[in-house]
């Protein structure tokens, strides 16, 4: 019964969130000039029908993108009764469904069967295998603090310290991470200019609506997943929780995407040495790091 | 509870499958017209050694986080076990890199 209210809700609050990273998103990249990638204008008033298309997998993408962000914001809490539903296994539940926007991207792609498109499938499967496991263990650290997999719990856990003072490799971790998730410069390759934006460009009408949708969505929710991992979510002083929730979601978000435009374009092969030669080794040693303060006693209640 | 959180899911997948279909049955604008070959013929995968070593990661991953829940009330011997299993594959990860496995293509 009380899902029937609660479903408009997280659409809403999708839909609003996804608004504003496009706005926030657009007003940076005109200050900066740079390559939109996932942000770039997409054509609402032409249909597109590939002429090699497949007839499922094709207009499947961006429905299945979509669905992962829908999916995604259920768990994400703007305050301590302000949430689609406080499932138990919250950030498990988030990294699995964020994952289905890449599945869609993939299968779109792929779908299209266009050269542009079906390289930008390959792109993004190659992303997922180098952002998974790092962001993966910068959650870990997190979870072994708060004890609990709920995002509830993790907030409440962070009432005295944000875990940004207590994991700070933890959230440079999540910041190089969530640029890769949420396919933002420097790590647009599958949303590039030289396959014309990928699967942006074989698309139109509803499912370029889709796309943007997702593709803004998923920016916000990597944004405000990173203020209930490591920014204390919705607690602070005076103002009220979703305010401050909101604050540190777009604060964080614009941090990221600055940091973004300050390193040039990686290409997804080098993406992929980072990870696997830097980020994951670091990220084993933070999941170390965090067990030997948690045995000293900091940071558990 | 727990009907309460499955329910909340299949809601959202409902409704949104279902308001993609209704968006492919209303809208239909002009058509783009897109004039390129096929694609499908002219790829390969040229990272299956990666693929396998991204299997071996991802679920030492997910064995992470339930002793990540736990970690705090079981204390130093959890540590220990879990200094042993990263000992392992940080050992694999060496082998994978001096062997050239983390070369792209």
């Amino acid at each position: 019964m009380g899902v029937v209210l609660q479903m408009p809700v997280v659409l809403a609050a999708l839909l609003g969130g996804a608004l504003l990273t496009l706005l926030l998103e657009r007003t940076l990249l005109q200050r900066t000039q740079t390559e939109p990638g996932p942000a770039a204008a997409v054509d609402y008033r032409h249909a597109v029908d590939p002429p090699n298309a497949d007839r499922w997998l094709y207009p499947a993408g961006p429905v299945l993108a979509l669905l992962g962000v829908a999916l995604a914001t259920v768990v994400i809490p703007f305050g301590p009764n302000l949430i689609g539903e406080d499932l138990g296994i919250g950030v498990f539940y988030f990294i699995v469904v964020v994952d289905f926007v890449v599945l869609g991207i993939a299968l779109g792609g792929w779908g299209a069967n266009t050269p542009d498109a079906v390289e930008a499938c390959y792109r993004i499967v190659a992303q997922l295998v180098a952002y998974v496991i790092p962001l993966g263990l910068a959650l870990v650290g997190a979870i072994m603090m708060a004890e609990s997999l709920s995002t509830v719990a993790i907030v409440e856990a962070q009432t005295g310290l944000w875990y940004i003072v207590l994991q700070p490799i933890g959230f440079v971790l999540y910041l190089i991470t969530g640029l890769m998730q949420a396919y933002r410069a420097p790590f647009l390759e599958p949303f590039a200019a030289s396959i014309q934006q990928g699967v942006l460009h074989t698309s139109g009408g509803w499912q370029a609506m889709a796309w943007r949708m997702a593709l803004s969505g998923v920016l916000f929710v990597v944004a405000a997943m990173g203020a209930v991992l490591f920014l204390g979510g919705w607690q602070g002083p005076l103002l009220p929780g979703p305010v401050w929730m909101l604050l540190k979601t777009y604060g964080l978000m614009a941090l990221m995407l600055w940091l973004g435009t300050r390193v040039r374009l990686r290409s997804t092969a080098q993406m992929l040495a980072l990870s696997w030669k830097v980020l994951i080794p670091v990220g084993l040693v933070n999941v170390l790091i965090v067990g030997m303060l948690i045995l000293l006693g900091v940071g558990t209640a | 509870m727990i009907v309460n959180s499955y329910a909340i899911v299949g809601l959202i997948c409902l409704v949104i499958v279902g308001l993609a279909l209704l968006a492919a049955a209303l809208w239909h604008p002009g058509l783009r017209p897109l004039q390129v070959p096929a694609a499908w013929n002219n790829y390969r995968f040229g990272y299956a050694v990666y693929a396998l070593i991204f299997l071996a990661f991802d679920m030492e991953m997910i064995f992470m986080y339930p002793w990540a829940v736990v970690f705090a009330s079981i204390g130093f011997e959890a540590f220990a076990d879990m200094f042993v299993f990263i000992a392992i594959l940080s050992a694999g990860i060496a082998y994978a890199w001096g062997m050239g496995g983390l070369e792209w293509e």
